[in-house]
């Protein structure tokens, strides 16, 4: 049998309205509201179905074609997912090392990632950006951007 | 109406409502140009921005980053066949052709000029359409709400192409069951939140957007190696003229009269949209043209050109008549419009005429500033836009990571959400190595909200039954052509088989005789 990108969709959304379904009565609701016409379980109990109803519809109608096979090659996985941590690394830093610095290590790590390796540029396309940046929004938009949990605990808040 | 149009030209006029018209076209076009990154995704990457400004403004800047996307996206599928999305894919067949021969710059004046009029005829319509539809929308009750919220969702799956509706439904329902994530409106109950805090206020708009738009759309073209590939060189010089002749004009006149108002009403059907107009403006135009002229198509034909180019943006100014009047976005840009401005405090819909005319009537009048500015502004510096197209990738790509990521956190300081969008990018990624669509999602999520409100109202006005649905013959009306629209698909296969089959048995019959 043939599994194409249709049935690994079916699948994945039928397991996903089942799940959905089920924490549907985990909903908590007020005493009496189950005789409501209308209460908080409601709406996610017909989206439950409806999306459980598609899903089967979309697997037993799904296209058979060898040529619909889900196929990862051609694709450069290793650096999405290299791109993507720098992202999450991007979140802690901007909590731990403030907007600034975290921006520019953000950009240099992305320009690197990409392939770009001459530090000219690297230093260039990152430092006057950031720090134009953080001007920008600190001084003229005067919002307020925190400086950075290791800079409170090394030198005081 | 006077009155209206009057407040809308003083909102419309204020210099920085102008300059945000021209920054909006002007950023639009450059984003518009970047293959893969279409008008949802400039739209997207401009929310940030509208939230520090008031909702005239913030709608005003978008429209124009909108017009500037559309524009943008012709001018690469004209100069190297790289459609910037899909509402200019058309572009290319007769574009490209052209400026092969030469005549690039002509290519570039007749899109301009025909995006001009076909935008501009579209805000003639819209300004009087707009206004008797809100009118008529005033008496619609919860019930005719919910309906149109189910017409909008099932326009948008029925629309989507062919082997996509089971698709389009699935992600519409995925859409609604995201938007239901954090604390119930009604009741208060938190539901689906596990626990934890930073889901109680549910998945922000802006969020989602950004993470399934720009984020993924950027992410893709690194996925596929895009980044790799040598900058198309262009070369500015070899333009040639940007003028036209009078039998250049004469010859489209009439393919620009039909495609504006035909490119209008097809905007205005929700979920069809500027892709659809020009593809369909496409075919009308070669089933029009004599045999001998159906031979040039495809070739750089100058009708060829004018026909999608005017109907993308007659359509663009369409898709804003359910938005404004209805409060249903007709395409996937115009949703993420929805949600910004239900994020402003402003609700579209019958009530926003009156309510905020300053909002409704200062958009439809800036609209047509927009195709101003894309003519007299944005043509001639096109070879200097163009130029920013010269940035490595290397170094572009890394700046709209940035963007993106950073427009989110600097709207809710909690970097909660930047591992909440690396979350949803890895999801949508997935969905879109399966061909899931994401604007119905996006559609599904933003109307998913006010859909549960007006069904919770109606079923409570009905005492929990249904006969709310065909007890007013408006939503009856409604909720019969959502229905039509959703096995459409499946009555056109029926059809076709059908027909497939006739032919096979006559054809049978011919070879048994």
């Amino acid at each position: 049998m043939i599994i194409t990108k249709d049935h690994i969709g079916g699948l994945v959304f039928l397991c996903l309205s089942a799940a959905y379904g089920y924490y549907t009565g985990d909903i908590s609701m007020l005493p009496g509201d189950e005789y409501e016409p209308f209460n908080a379980q409601t709406l996610p109990s017909i989206l439950a179905y409806l999306g459980g109803i598609l899903s089967l519809a979309l697997i037993l109608t799904a296209s058979r074609d060898a040529g619909d096979r889900l196929s990862l090659t051609g694709y450069d996985f290793p650096i999405v997912i290299k791109l993507l941590v720098l992202v999450v690394f991007f979140g802690i830093a901007l909590e731990w090392l403030g907007f600034l610095l975290s921006t520019v290590l953000f950009l240099i790590g992305g320009y690197w990632l990409l392939g770009e390796r001459r530090w000219k540029t690297l230093f260039i396309a990152s430092v006057p950006f950031a720090v134009f940046i953080w001007f920008s929004l600190s001084q003229l938009l005067d919002i307020y951007l925190a400086p950075g949990r290791l800079f409170t605990i090394l030198f005081g808040g | 109406m006077l009155d209206g149009i009057f407040t809308g030209l003083g909102t419309a006029l204020m210099p920085f409502n102008i300059m945000m018209v021209v920054v909006g076209c002007f950023a639009g076009t450059f984003i518009g140009m970047l293959p893969g990154l279409g008008p949802i995704s400039a739209v997207a990457l401009m929310i940030p921005i509208t939230y520090g400004l008031d909702p005239a403004s913030g709608i005003i800047l978008m429209a124009g980053v909108y017009y500037g996307a559309v524009f943008g996206g012709s001018t690469s599928s004209i100069l190297i066949n790289a459609p910037g999305c899909a509402s200019t894919v058309v572009t290319s067949f007769d574009g490209y052709p052209l400026a092969q021969k030469g005549q690039a710059g002509k290519a570039l004046a007749l899109a301009a000029y025909c995006s001009f009029t076909g935008g501009t005829v579209g805000a003639i319509i819209l300004l009087f359409a707009a206004p008797a539809l809100a009118k008529v929308s005033l008496s619609f009750q919860s019930g005719d709400y919910f309906a149109l919220m189910v017409l909008g969702l099932t326009a948008v799956a029925a629309f989507s192409g062919k082997g996509q509706v089971i698709k389009a439904m699935i992600m519409t329902v995925f859409g609604l069951m995201i938007s239901t994530v954090g604390i119930d409106t009604m009741t208060g109950a938190p539901r689906f939140t596990f626990g934890s805090v930073d889901l109680l206020d549910g998945v922000s708009f802006l969020l989602l957007a950004m993470a399934t738009f720009a984020l993924t759309e950027v992410v893709m073209s690194i996925m596929k190696r895009q980044h790799l590939e040598e900058d198309p060189e262009i070369d500015m010089a070899a333009l040639g003229s940007m003028k036209l002749n009078k039998e250049e004009v004469k010859e489209v006149a009439p393919t620009v009269a039909r495609s504006s108002v035909f490119g209008f009403i097809i905007g205005v059907l929700p979920g069809a949209g500027a892709t659809i107009a020009s593809f369909l403006a496409y075919g009308m135009e070669r089933n029009f043209a004599s045999a001998k002229e159906k031979l040039k198509f495809g070739r750089g034909a100058l009708r060829g050109l004018a026909a999608p180019e005017t109907a993308n943006n007659a359509a663009s100014t369409g898709s804003f008549v359910p938005l404004l009047t209805l409060g249903i976005p007709g395409s996937g840009t115009t949703a993420i419009m929805l949600g910004a401005l239900i994020a402003a405090g402003v609700q579209p819909g019958p009530r926003l005429f009156i309510d905020n005319p300053d909002v409704f009537w200062s958009v439809i009048i800036s609209m047509y500033f927009g195709n101003l500015v894309l003519l007299i502004l944005n043509l001639p510096l096109i070879p200097y836009i163009s130029r920013l197209l010269a940035i490595p990738r290397p170094i572009l790509i890394p700046l709209i990571l940035f963007f993106s990521v950073t427009g989110v956190y600097l709207v809710s300081f909690n970097t909660f959400d930047i591992q909440m969008m690396v979350l949803i990018t890895v999801i949508a990624l997935f969905l879109k190595l399966l061909e899931f669509p994401m604007a119905p999602m996006l559609l599904g999520y933003i109307l998913g909200g006010i859909m549960e409100q007006n069904l919770s109202r109606s079923l409570v006005l009905s005492d929990g039954s249904l006969d709310f649905i065909w007890e007013r013959p408006l939503t009856l009306t409604i909720i019969s052509i959502a229905v039509i629209l959703l096995f459409m698909p499946l009555i056109s296969k029926l059809f076709a088989a059908k027909a497939s089959k006739g032919m096979e048995a006559a054809v049978n019959k011919g070879d048994g005789g």
